[in-house]
């Protein structure tokens, strides 16, 4: 099966390099083509399962707890400060 | 004896009664590390000084409590552990220090554990035999031309290399199980919803769970009586009872009955493998187990149904890692320019691959047909598993169709992905399993059994490995 691998990147939001992108788009028609054998199932009337049997809706105490503090926080990424994350600035949209 | 070969009840009580120092405890399996590790790499990095401090203070304790109290524990790098470094093996997250404890964490930490490293896997766990970490390639400690497995293969070669007494890993799809069996180590993949998941670092929410390794069975029981339990912080826990999983491990399972699956001659097994799983069942036998056929006839499926489900789980539980709150950035002229570079520079070839395939499943005119029909498909495999648990208390399957293979042997990613063969349906069906080590091929690699429980019926579980590895002891 052919796949349109330029809207995939797009949606995934990656962009391979012409290098990857053949190997890529190899190996990803062989991999679907592999999950062709589902097709043959009967799923006519079967529910599809996400999260187990039982499905509960768990609640808990709304209890105030301490969050994180900026002191934690500045060592999530090197370029935290003053109290903000720096990102680049971003030229355009 | 040496220290490094004691079990974790004899470690534990030998501390309580001060027969042995926790200190010296740690210094010897940081002697290993320091011999060994330059050679297998299990670890992305060590806690050297963290360990003998966190050791000392035991020592100095006049309160010796805790069920693993001074047990050295390698964690696999993609569960948080506060103020260490956390990369799930991605170059993506380099730099990220963990600014919580994961509750498995939290709750070794509270019975004394020692927290001795990080171990490498395959980036954000996906593979099966760590060649995908984005850092270097762990060895096979029993023969260093082979993987260790994986995507838990630093955490299953650091236990079976003595750097480690027990090792948490995560499993998916297999990624605590198989490296197990490649190692020669018992690995357990716990029932869904028995051990939080919170601090770990999200691949297929569905599948996803932490589990104990160790060189013993009584040492993985103990180590999941520790981290199994309800947590409000995950909220798909189960409120189940959790208890003590040592006591389970008797070795009589007289009148038991075990399920041998009648599909799994349709797959291609390595000699060796399927000998060992005959000499098991004469084991069983002999313990006065009833074999009992049963009948998967959708497990053929299961291999696709993982490979649509995963990637999707995983296409959307990676959108996170954008450049900007995360370790590393790229650049970029506008804002979506910026994200596509952080991306596309920032996750590995295996780690894109699965994104892509994950994003094509869930999009538009392919939605039904991929992801929502590999859904329903999951649900029949399900059924069919509830439907033989009528019929017997515990199903044994090899681990893996062959044992260890040589680095680069897998050609195409597809090839990789059917070493996990009997793994993967576990994990799709929410079950508990757990490999054993029992004997070595020719060659001298480990083989690896799996015994799937019921849902929840762990310590059942475990007593069936205990005996296979009591007779393998023999």
């Amino acid at each position: 099966m052919k796949i349109d691998l330029e809207r995939i990147e797009k949606l995934a939001v990656l962009r391979l390099d012409e290098s990857e992108k053949e190997s890529i788009a190899k190996d990803l028609e062989e991999i679907i083509s592999y999950f062709e054998n589902l097709k043959e199932v009967d799923t006519t009337g079967v529910e599809p399962m996400v999260y187990g049997e039982k499905i509960e809706l768990v609640l808990r105490e709304d209890v105030v707890k301490d969050g994180l503090t900026i002191k934690d926080l500045e060592r999530l990424r090197e370029l935290f400060g003053d109290g903000y994350f720096k990102v680049k600035r971003i030229i355009g949209e | 004896m040496e220290i490094t070969e004691l079990g974790i009840a004899e470690v534990v009580s030998k501390i309580k009664s001060k027969e042995l120092k926790a200190k010296e405890v740690v210094e010897s399996y940081l002697k290993n590390i320091d011999k060994l590790d330059k050679d297998i790499q299990a670890f992305l990095s060590v806690s050297s000084d963290y360990a003998v401090k966190k050791a000392e203070e035991i020592d100095e304790s006049d309160n010796k409590v805790g069920k693993l109290l001074g047990v050295p524990i390698a964690i696999k790098d993609n569960i948080s552990v506060k103020d260490f470094e956390l990369t799930a093996g991605s170059k993506i997250l380099k730099g990220y220090i963990a600014p919580y404890d994961a509750t498995v964490t939290e709750k070794i930490k509270n019975e004394g554990a020692i927290i001795i490293g990080k171990t490498n896997l395959d980036e954000f766990a996906m593979g099966s035999s760590t060649e995908n970490s984005a850092f270097f390639k762990t060895k096979n400690p029993v023969n260093l031309e082979y993987v260790p497995g994986g995507s838990s293969g630093g955490s299953a070669a650091s236990v079976r290399a003595k750097e480690a007494l027990v090792a948490l890993g995560s499993d998916t799809g297999g990624s605590v199980r198989q490296p197990a069996s490649f190692c020669g180590v018992v690995g357990l993949k716990p029932t869904y919803g028995r051990v939080s998941r919170y601090g770990l670092v999200a691949f297929g929410s569905s599948l996803d769970v932490i589990g104990p390794i160790g060189r013993s069975v009584a040492d993985v029981a103990r180590l999941l009586s520790v981290i199994s339990g309800f947590d409000p912080h995950d909220s798909t826990t189960a409120n189940v009872p959790t208890g003590n999983f040592e006591e389970y491990l008797t070795g009589d399972i007289k009148g038991k009955r075990i399920g041998v699956i009648k599909e799994i001659r349709d797959f291609s097994i390595q000699e060796e493998i399927s000998d060992a799983f005959s000499s098991a069942l004469k084991v069983f036998e002999n313990n006065g187990v009833e074999i009992v056929e049963i009948s998967l006839p959708h497990l053929k499926y299961a291999l696709s149904v993982y490979y649509l489900i995963a990637p999707s789980e995983a296409s959307a539980n990676l959108a996170r890692y954008d450049g900007i709150r995360y370790g590393f950035e790229g650049s970029g002229e506008n804002l979506r320019d910026f994200y596509e570079d952080s991306r596309t520079k920032g996750f590995g070839k295996e780690v894109k691959r699965r994104i892509l395939i994950g994003t094509f499943a869930l999009s538009e005119g392919y939605y039904d047909e991929y992801y929502l029909k590999a859904s329903k498909v999951r649900r029949l495999i399900f059924e069919e598993f509830k439907k033989a648990f009528d019929d017997c208390d515990a199903i044994l399957t090899p681990t893996t169709p062959t044992t260890a293979f040589k680095f680069g042997a897998k050609a195409t990613p597809l090839e990789m992905y059917l070493s996990d063969v009997f793994t993967i349906p576990v994990n799709l069906a929410y079950l508990p399993a757990v490999s054993v080590p029992f004997g070595y091929d020719k060659t001298g690699l480990p083989i690896g059994l799996q015994v799937i429980g019921k849902w929840f019926s762990e310590g059942e579980l475990l007593n069936f490995a205990y005996v296979l590895e009591e007779e393998s002891n023999v």
